[in-house]
């Protein structure tokens, strides 16, 4: 068993877990269903499809970037324009990069390895209107959840790692948990049936970890010209490595 | 099994204008790369290419214009229930009958019962027609069959039309009605950074101008909230899904032509008589391939500046040509064939690199031929 390790990042992104009617939510992170059935989707598995093995898949998620919330105001009428539809919001996840550890049997792992690389459907994250933007795939890693999220390289975009002076970053984990784990929190978000007659989902539980790893655009500060025995150089503030 | 899949890319500037506006009027945005970015919806752009589709395409070309639906329907009886063979003719006419259709003994011996009139259905209205028949018969057992002639007609009217096979169809209520969409949206964002800004008006009153103490003042005032941008625009097409939807090859190229025409030329109406900001695409990049759809809005993660050399069109050209070809070599992408056509020889240059240069006539139909082609390999 190892883990296969997913880059989640596109302009928009969009998670529900809670969402009803007119009001679409997004949760702060991929969601187990939303995952799962991206990877359906990519095996070719149809709405009505059974889950089979997919459920067995243990599923943590590392936010390297939570990104913005972004509310959409959506109208909607008929092609005729005769009947207004009911007001919707729509939330999205807007400039988030997530990391999604896959864990399962090698057989499966490698074969969502090769429906990923030609997805048997489009994939969305979360939402048709949001293609995943980048790259998708980062490789089957040995390790449970836990230990691949804490080794992982950070994968938040460039303009982000920049941004983030210090030499480390602690970037929240949510990932699959046993029921009896004492800090475990329950969310519905266990697919047993995408079939749109009878969607139906069933409790999960998830534990939220803190891991901290380097910041691989770190640089440590360069010694000043005065230090390095030169004179004083006004401008080496400014070549500072980006 | 080969996969077909189409993306288009579109790089295109808009003047001042609020195309798409939430509820507070303002137009829409998002954040990406950590700016602020002029967004359209993917909803806007999808209702604008449906409105344009009467333009560019005649319906009467997909499904089956036929006679002889008898035979058409027992066929389908026959493949979704083999054991009601025998009786799959008789069902069929039973069918017709519910909505309406009469049927007459064929001119050519042997032949089953033809409509009196040339009668069109789309693949997916057959299907469901066929499934009623065979859902009755077999509540029925041995007894007389009855079929819903209330439920047959909604089966018969329900319109698989193209853009429901392109773009879907949800309905909560009666999901059967659901239709799994071909296509795939996604917001038109900016290249480049943007802020909101605001266009103070006075209106005035025309008839008002007859007494100056009394009638000082304007009619009325406003803002209104604009910007102008250089949206990416892009857009997947499943063709192989389509396919499925419509059920038959040359619709599927039909279809797949008009929505990339329709697509590339429309734009959604919001506050177009206010700005006037009607435009055409700048570049377009058609791809064919093979694999998976591919998504280039990374390119722009990083804003195109405002003092870009030679304006941010030239430069988003650039950036998305440059990105295009980085993702290629490091996912070992080969596309099946690619077109690009644009305004400016000079500009268009570096996505000529990766595509066959054109115009957009000849792309488009070069495209709907590659995917005949590639259905009629598959099937």
């Amino acid at each position: 068993m190892s883990c296969l390790l997913l880059r989640l990042a596109a302009p928009l992104q969009s998670w529900g877990t809670s969402s009803r009617f007119t009001r679409r939510n997004t949760d702060r992170a991929p969601s187990r269903s939303g995952v799962l059935g991206l990877l359906a989707a990519a095996t070719g598995r149809r709405r009505t499809d059974p889950l089979e093995e997919l459920l067995e898949l243990r599923i943590g998620v590392r936010i390297e970037q939570p990104g913005q919330l972004e509310r959409d105001f959506q109208t909607a009428r008929s092609l005729d324009g005769q009947t207004s539809m009911p007001l919707s919001y729509r939330f999205y996840l807007a400039d988030a990069v997530f990391a999604v550890a896959v864990y399962g049997p090698d057989p499966l792992l490698e074969t969502l390895t090769q429906a990923l690389r030609a997805p048997a459907f489009p994939l969305f994250l979360g939402r048709r209107s949001c293609p995943p933007a980048g790259v998708l795939l980062h490789g089957v890693h040995d390790g449970d959840v836990a230990q691949v999220l804490a080794d992982a390289p950070w994968l938040a975009s460039k303009w982000v790692q920049k941004q983030h002076r210090a030499p480390t970053v602690t970037l929240d984990t949510v990932a699959d948990c046993p029921a009896t784990e004492a800090r475990a929190e329950l969310v519905r978000d266990e697919p047993i049936s995408f079939d749109p007659r009878h969607r139906q989902y069933a409790w999960r539980s998830v534990l939220k970890t803190p891991v901290t790893i380097p910041n691989p655009m770190h640089r440590s500060p360069m010694p000043t010209a005065a230090q390095a025995g030169g004179g004083h150089d006004p401008m080496a503030f400014f070549e500072e490595p980006f | 099994m080969p996969r077909t899949i189409l993306d288009v890319h579109i790089i295109q500037s808009v003047p001042p204008s609020n195309i798409n506006r939430d509820d507070t009027g303002s137009p829409k945005t998002a954040i990406y790369g950590g700016r602020r970015r002029a967004r359209v919806s993917s909803q806007a752009w999808k209702r604008a290419t449906r409105k344009a589709f009467p333009a560019h395409l005649d319906t009467s070309e997909l499904g089956k214009r036929t006679r002889q639906v008898v035979e058409v329907l027992a066929t389908e009886i026959t493949r979704q229930a083999p054991a009601l063979d025998g009786r799959a003719a008789e069902l069929a006419t039973e069918v017709l009958t519910a909505i309406g259709i009469k049927t007459k003994a064929a001119r050519k011996d042997g032949a089953l019962p033809e409509s009196e009139f040339l009668l069109f259905l789309s693949h997916r209205q057959i299907e469901s027609l066929a499934e009623l028949a065979v859902t009755a018969a077999t509540e029925a057992g041995s007894g007389k069959v009855s079929i819903n002639k209330q439920e047959a007609k909604t089966r018969a009217d329900r319109e698989h039309s193209v853009d429901i096979a392109l773009f879907g169809r949800m309905v909560a209520s009666a999901t059967d009605l659901n239709v799994e969409a071909a296509v795939q949206v996604a917001h038109a964002l900016s290249v480049h950074a943007v802020d909101n800004e605001y266009d103070y008006f006075t209106a005035v009153d025309d008839n008002k101008e007859n007494n100056d103490d009394e009638d000082a003042g304007a009619g009325m005032i406003g803002t209104v909230e604009f910007n102008s941008s250089t949206l990416y625009r892009y857009a997947a097409l499943d063709v192989d899904a389509l396919c499925e939807n419509l059920g038959d090859a040359t619709a599927t190229v039909r279809a797949a032509e008009a929505f990339t025409r329709a697509f590339i030329t429309s734009m959604p109406t919001g506050k177009q008589n206010t700005f006037a900001n009607r435009t055409l695409p700048d570049a377009v990049l058609l791809v064919v391939r093979q694999r998976q759809p591919i998504n280039l809005v990374g390119a722009f993660e990083e804003v195109v500046a405002d003092d870009a050399e030679h304006g941010r069109v030239h430069t988003a050209i650039g950036k998305l040509a440059e990105h295009a070809r980085d993702l290629h070599a490091a996912f070992d992408e080969t596309p099946v064939a690619a077109w690009t056509f644009g305004i400016g020889e000079k500009k268009i240059a570096p996505l000529a690199e990766l595509a066959t240069h054109t115009t957009f006539e000849p792309a488009v139909r070069a495209v709907g031929e590659l995917l005949g082609q590639r259905l009629a390999a598959t099937s």
